[in-house]
C-alpha cells in the first residue's frame, strides 16, 4: 500500500478530528451546564462558513479576520437564540425539559437549514484558498497551508476555552453552574447570564469551525448535517458531558471515518460508527472517558 | 396500583368520543369528495398523522423520542419493497413481514440501550437510522440505492379509494391497540416511568422491560406504515430513512400535542394536508413547519390537544 497515501489519511483525520472537537466541546458545554440535548450546531457550523464566505470573498478580508467575524456572528446569533427561545421556554418547562429542549433545537435547526437555502439557494459557495501553497511534511507528503491553519486554529481555540473556563471568574462560574445549579445560584451567579453565556460559546465554537474549513468544505445549506452527527458520536463515545474527552474521541472519530472512507468506500463510515457506538454503549456506556458531570440521565 | 378503569364497552366508547368523530368524518370524506386529489390529500394527511401517532407511543408515555423512527418506517418500506419485487410475495404478507422486521430491529435496539436513561435510545437509535441509510445507499444490488427501488401497487384499481380504505383499517387498527394497551395497567405503568422512572422503580414497576414493549410496539407499527407507504407511493429511495423525515413525525406529533395519541392524528390532517398542498414553495413550508415547531415549543408545549382539553374544561365549567 502506498505509504503516502496513508500519511495523507491520518492528516485528513487528524484535521476532521480537530474540528469535530471543535463542535463536540460546544455540545458539551451545553449538555453541561445546560442540559440542552442540541441538534442546531451543525447549523451554527454552516452558518459561520457563509459569513466567512462573504467576508472572504465578497469583501476581501483578511482570511484571520474572516474568521473572527464568523465566531463573532454565530457568538450573536447564540445569543439571539437563547435570549429569544430558551429563556422562554426555561419558564414554562419544568419537568419536560430534555425532550422539550430537544425538539426545539431540532426545529431551530430545521428552520436555519431552509432559511439558508431559500436566502443563499442550495449551491455550494466555496473558496479555493485562504493562503495559497503547500508546505511538505513527512518527506514526500505536501499539505495544503489552509490544513494546517485550520488545525491550528482548531487547538487554539480549544486550548484558548479550556483556560477560560479554568482559569478566569467567568469561566469558574460557568463550571460551578454545570456542577450544581442550584448551589451556584445561591453562590451569586446570575444563572440566565451564564446560561446564555455557555450557548453563545458553543454556537462560536461550530462558527469558527465552520468558518476555517471553507476551503475544504464549500458553504451549502445542507453542510451542517453530517458534522453534527460526527459530533455527536464524539461525544457519547468520550462521555457525556466530558469537555476533555471530547479532543481525543474528536482524534478517532476522525480517523476513523478517514480511513474508513479512503480503504472502503463512500457511505461506510456511517455504517462503522454507528457499529463502533454499538460496541462502546455494549461495554462502557458511560463512555470511553467515562464522565463526573451526571446531569441529563441521572435526573 | 389501582386498577386503570376500563375495558368495559361504555367507558371504551366515551374514552372514544373525539376521535370516533374523526374517523367515522375521515371514513366518509370520499364518498361526497368527487376530487381525487383531495382525496389524496386527505390519505397523505392520514398516514403522516398515523406516525405522529405511533411515534406518540414512545415520546408521550415513556418519554423517548425514537431520533431514528425513520429508519424503522424505512426498514418496513424496504421489506416489503424487495420481498415483493423480488420473490413475488403478496403486498399483504409484505405489510406484516415489514412490520415484523422493523418490530426486530426496534428489539436489538431496545436490548441495547433500555437499561440506560432515555437519551441514550434517542442518539441509538439516530444513528441506526444513519447507518441503515448509508446501508440501504451502498447496497445497490439489493436495494437498487439511489436510483430507487420500484415497488408494485397494492391494488389493481386506477381508484385510491382502495388504498384510502386499507390506511383507515390499519389506523383503527393501532389507534385501537395503542389505546387498548394505555388504558390497561400495563398503560399505567408506562405513564409512571415517564414521570418519574426512580419513583415507578421504586412501586415495583421495572421498567425496562415496560419500556422495551412500548418500544418494540411503536417500532412495528412504524414498519407497519412503512410498508403501506411503500406500495402506495410505488417508489423507495433512502431518503425515506432521513433524519428530516423523523423531525417531520416528532413535530408533528409535538403540534398535535404529547400523550394524547389522537392529537397527532388532528396534526396530521390539520399541518400536513395544507403543506402538501403548498409543495411549490418547498423551502418557505420547511421554514414554516421549524418555526411552528420552534413556537408550540416555546409557548405551547401541550399542542392542539392541550388547547382543546382546556377548550373542555372550560365548558364543563360553564355547564355548572
Amino acid at each position: 500500500m502506498d505509504l503516502s497515501l496513508i500519511w495523507n489519511t491520518i492528516l485528513v483525520g487528524l484535521l476532521r478530528g480537530g474540528l469535530y472537537s471543535l463542535i463536540a466541546i460546544g455540545l458539551s458545554i451545553l449538555l453541561g451546564v445546560m442540559s440542552i440535548i442540541s441538534m442546531v450546531n451543525g447549523e451554527l457550523y454552516m452558518i459561520g462558513a457563509y459569513i466567512a464566505y462573504f467576508a472572504f470573498a465578497y469583501f476581501g478580508l483578511n482570511p484571520l479576520v474572516a474568521i473572527l467575524m464568523a465566531g463573532i456572528g454565530t457568538f450573536l446569533l447564540g445569543v439571539l437564540i437563547e435570549k429569544g427561545t430558551f429563556r422562554y421556554m426555561r419558564r414554562r418547562a419544568g419537568e419536560d425539559w430534555y425532550l422539550n429542549s430537544f425538539l426545539l433545537t431540532v426545529g431551530l435547526s430545521f428552520f436555519l437549514k431552509n432559511v439558508a437555502v431559500l436566502l443563499f439557494k442550495p449551491t455550494y459557495r466555496g473558496i479555493r484558498w485562504y493562503w495559497e501553497g503547500t508546505v511538505s511534511v513527512f518527506g514526500s507528503v505536501g499539505i495544503s497551508i489552509d490544513r494546517l491553519v485550520a488545525l491550528l486554529i482548531a487547538m487554539v481555540s480549544i486550548t484558548t476555552l479550556q483556560l477560560f473556563l479554568r482559569n478566569t471568574n467567568i469561566g469558574r462560574a460557568i463550571r460551578a453552574v454545570s456542577q450544581d445549579e442550584r448551589g451556584a445560584m445561591l453562590a451569586g451567579i446570575n444563572i440566565g447570564n451564564i446560561f446564555t453565556l455557555s450557548f453563545a460559546i458553543a454556537c462560536m465554537m461550530g462558527g469558527i469551525a465552520g468558518a476555517s474549513m471553507l476551503s475544504i468544505t464549500p458553504a451549502f445549506p445542507y453542510m451542517g448535517t453530517a458534522p453534527n452527527n460526527y459530533a455527536w458520536l464524539v461525544v457519547m463515545l468520550a462521555g457525556l458531558g466530558n469537555v476533555s474527552g471530547a479532543i481525543v474521541g474528536g482524534l478517532i472519530v476522525g480517523m476513523v471515518e478517514a480511513f474508513s472512507f479512503q480503504f472502503i468506500g463512500e457511505g461506510w463510515p456511517a455504517v462503522i460508527s454507528a457499529v463502533i457506538l454499538i460496541i462502546v454503549l455494549v461495554v462502557k456506556p458511560s463512555g470511553i472517558f467515562g464522565s463526573a458531570v451526571k446531569g441529563v440521565w441521572e435526573r | 396500583m389501582q386498577r386503570a378503569d376500563s375495558l368495559t364497552p361504555r367507558a371504551f366508547v366515551s374514552q372514544l368520543g373525539l376521535p370516533l368523530l374523526m374517523i367515522i368524518s375521515l371514513a366518509t370524506v370520499p364518498l361526497f369528495v368527487e376530487d381525487e386529489y383531495i382525496r389524496h390529500l386527505t390519505l397523505v394527511g392520514m398516514l403522516f398523522g398515523a406516525q405522529a401517532m405511533v411515534s406518540d407511543f414512545t415520546i408521550g408515555f415513556i418519554n423517548i423520542s425514537n431520533f431514528g423512527f425513520a429508519a424503522f418506517f424505512g426498514l418496513g418500506a424496504y421489506t416489503t419493497g424487495i420481498l415483493t419485487t423480488r420473490y413475488g410475495i403478496s403486498p399483504f404478507v409484505g405489510l406484516i413481514a415489514g412490520m415484523l422486521m422493523s418490530g426486530l430491529l426496534g428489539v436489538f435496539t431496545g436490548v441495547l440501550t433500555m437499561r440506560l436513561r432515555g437519551l441514550y435510545v434517542s442518539i441509538m437509535a439516530w444513528f441506526m437510522a444513519l447507518a441503515l441509510q448509508a446501508l440501504t445507499l451502498v447496497m445497490v444490488d439489493v436495494t437498487r440505492g439511489a436510483w430507487g427501488l420500484f415497488v408494485s401497487p397494492m391494488f389493481k384499481s386506477e381508484s385510491i379509494l382502495p388504498s384510502f380504505y386499507t390506511l383507515l383499517i390499519i389506523t383503527i387498527f393501532i389507534y385501537i391497540v395503542i389505546k387498548t394497551i394505555i388504558k390497561s395497567k400495563i398503560g399505567l405503568a408506562f405513564r409512571a416511568i415517564g414521570m418519574d422512572v426512580d419513583y415507578a422503580r421504586a412501586s415495583g414497576v421495572n421498567p425496562t422491560r415496560y419500556k422495551m414493549v412500548a418500544f418494540t410496539l411503536s417500532c412495528a407499527f412504524a414498519g407497519l406504515l412503512g410498508a403501506f407507504y411503500a406500495h402506495f407511493i410505488g417508489i423507495l429511495t433512502p431518503e425515506v430513512m432521513g433524519t428530516q423525515h423523523t423531525v417531520e413525525t416528532i413535530a408533528l406529533n409535538v403540534i398535535g400535542g404529547r400523550g394524547s395519541v389522537w392529537g397527532g392524528l388532528l396534526a396530521g390532517f390539520l399541518v400536513i394536508a395544507p403543506f402538501e398542498y403548498l409543495k411549490s414553495l418547498m423551502a418557505v413550508r420547511l421554514i414554516i413547519y421549524g418555526g411552528l415547531l420552534v413556537t408550540v415549543m416555546v409557548f405551547y408545549p401541550a399542542g392542539m390537544a392541550g388547547l382543546i382539553w382546556k377548550m373542555g374544561d372550560w365548558l364543563k365549567k360553564r355547564k355548572r
